[in-house]
């Protein structure tokens, strides 16, 4: 071990902590997207022409909020909201630091991928449910939730995964972790056998995640 | 009884322009423990009306009453209430795919144990004759039997109506043979009033006693279905019994040049239509003998409208043509309604 890698054997105790902000940063964003996604997916979902709300000026808004963040590259988001991030968080840096920028790039994805997984969900279904009393809320939560629970899952997955890149992403303004550990070491100081840890690592964390997706989505689907 | 009072639903109302009007203007009744079929080509509106009744599509004006409760005016909550009691079956079927027949059939009740639940839904499909397939998925089903799962879910709230919406018209001739049979039993055994959009006149005729057929948003007949099956007043009417009807074959033979349909000199083919209630009479075989006159049979169909004949044959008379107008005449006293199609004329 010693011998095969020298530079990460050296440093084990920050490469733990390393792992641990990573995870801490996914966890914790993560939460938080997940609430405020699902909320604006469904929004988007029952809001928009044809939907079971409609309601132009909330479709329409939040419509385009979502696009916004969208098209602001991760980076430039992690700067942008330095303040807001002291703010609400009281600082810019470190895992606290960088769960506000993490949840504003995240968020409008997953509310995309909730919004394109509810849509999975065949209209006559709605129409089935509404016909037999059922009230709005209870077409939201007992058939657009219940019936695309596989399609959410699977959009669950996804964010998460790209949510890890943005937690690497977020290592260069500070905020620790798994990304910055690869870049000071491995990259500024051209230990190679850091990155390629840190790399394996995080395709190990993607498997998994992408093999727990695919093994809940299945057991949901009939 | 459901009461509707000229409806009228269009989309695209905000533009003028582009507005498409559903349903225009259309007023009808149909009484409490009644069949009631609604006939259309598709995009006659017949869906968008059915949907007005219990509002999953809301009429811009109009009113739509259900034993005397204008549902239009009804708050958000106790419309919801109002449609536990309206049963609606979709020619999808929409069986929530997650969900076993069970947990479907379920769906809709509340204020129940589970226990209570399990045996109410059993009871519901017994109802429907599938007692066996409560732990399946509705992807393990036919088509045939989704449609009795999705009707045991639209009875269990005991709705007094249940709308179907074209609720055979993905099922084969045999399957909806079935469904219907269920339909009618249900009528029967729970005094339900059951409204059945449909395209396919074979619906009509097997369940239905009174229908309305529409067109282009408006109802343009509607009655007892004998009478619009004998005799239908507008084209479009016309145009859908014909094509339940054999006789219609005919023209194509004559346009196809068929050797079947070839006149010899003398000859003469025609429609004979009953409009009346009573074709008990050996009319073909009798007039045969009482006039001399050769009568071959081309075509012949004659069926059991709500319960009465209603039909005809394609014939080719020949002989002497006095003997034929003699027959035709005959025919005619006896209320047959005689069309000559070709005449070949007298024989030299």
């Amino acid at each position: 071990m010693q011998a095969l890698l020298p530079n990460l054997m050296r440093r084990l105790p920050e490469f733990w902590k390393a792992c641990g902000d990573t995870l801490l940063m996914e966890v914790w964003s993560g939460a938080i997207i997940f609430v405020l996604g699902l909320i604006f997916g469904i929004i988007l979902t029952v809001t928009k022409p044809g939907g079971i709300m409609e309601n132009r000026p909330i479709y329409q808004v939040l419509d385009k909020i979502i696009n916004l963040f969208r098209s602001i590259p991760f980076i430039i988001l992690l700067t942008a909201l330095m303040p807001l991030s002291r703010a609400i968080m009281g600082t810019a840096i470190y895992v606290r630091g960088v769960i506000v920028p993490l949840v504003f790039g995240a968020t409008p994805f997953f509310a995309r991928q909730v919004e394109s997984a509810l849509a999975q969900t065949e209209k006559g279904l709605v129409e089935a449910a509404l016909s037999m009393g059922s009230s709005p809320f209870e077409v939201i939560f007992r058939v657009y939730l219940r019936e695309s629970l596989a399609p959410i899952i699977r959009a669950i997955t996804i964010t998460i995964i790209s949510l890890l890149g943005l937690t690497a992403m977020a290592g260069a303004v500070g905020a620790g972790g798994l990304g910055d550990f690869a870049i000071r070491y491995g990259h500024d100081r051209n230990m190679q056998d850091i990155t390629w840890v840190v790399v394996g690592v995080l395709v190990l964390g993607v498997s998994v995640v992408q093999w727990l997706g695919e093994y809940f989505a299945r057991k949901n689907t009939h | 009884m459901i009461e509707l009072e000229h409806i009228v639903k269009s989309f695209n109302a905000d533009r003028k322009d582009t507005a498409i009007h559903a349903v225009n203007d259309v007023s009808l009744t149909i009484n409490d423990g009644d069949i009631f079929g609604i006939i259309g080509f598709s995009g006659a509106g017949k869906s968008t009306l059915v949907r007005c009744i219990n509002l999953l599509e809301r009429p811009d004006s109009g009113s739509v009453r259900i034993d005397g409760v204008e549902m239009t005016r009804l708050k958000p909550k106790e419309l919801y209430k109002a449609r536990t009691k309206i049963g609606m079956i979709f020619q999808q079927f929409n069986l929530m795919p997650s969900r076993t027949v069970m947990q479907n059939v379920a769906y809709p009740l509340r204020g129940m144990s589970k226990e209570e639940m399990k045996a109410r839904v059993r009871e519901l499909l017994a109802l429907v004759d599938i007692p066996d397939k409560e732990n399946s998925y509705p992807s393990e089903l036919s088509g045939g039997q989704k449609q009795r799962v999705a009707i045991a879910r639209a009875l269990a709230n005991d709705p007094t109506i249940l709308l179907c919406d074209e609720a055979t018209s993905a099922l084969d001739p045999q399957t909806t043979g079935s469904i219907l049979q269920l339909l009618k039993d249900l009528n029967r055994k729970l005094g339900l009033t059951i409204v059945v959009i449909t395209h396919e006149m074979e619906v009509v005729k097997n369940i239905c006693l009174k229908a309305a057929v529409m067109d282009a948003g408006r109802v343009i007949e509607s009655g007892d279905v004998f009478e619009i099956f004998s005799s239908p007043k507008h084209p479009v009417t016309r145009n859908f019994v014909r094509t339940t009807s054999n006789l219609s074959k005919i023209e194509t033979l004559i346009r196809d040049k068929s050797p079947i349909v070839q006149l010899k000199p003398g000859e003469l083919m025609a429609r004979l239509v009953y409009v009346y209630a009573d074709v008990s009479e050996p009319l073909i075989s009798y007039a045969s003998r009482a006039f001399d006159v050769v009568i071959n049979i081309v075509l012949a169909d004659v069926e059991i409208v709500a319960g009465s004949m209603v039909g005809g044959t394609v014939v080719i008379f020949s002989g002497p043509r006095e003997n034929i107008d003699r027959a035709i005449d005959y025919y005619k006293s006896k209320n047959i309604r005689v069309e000559v199609i070709q005449d070949a004329g007298p024989s030299a």
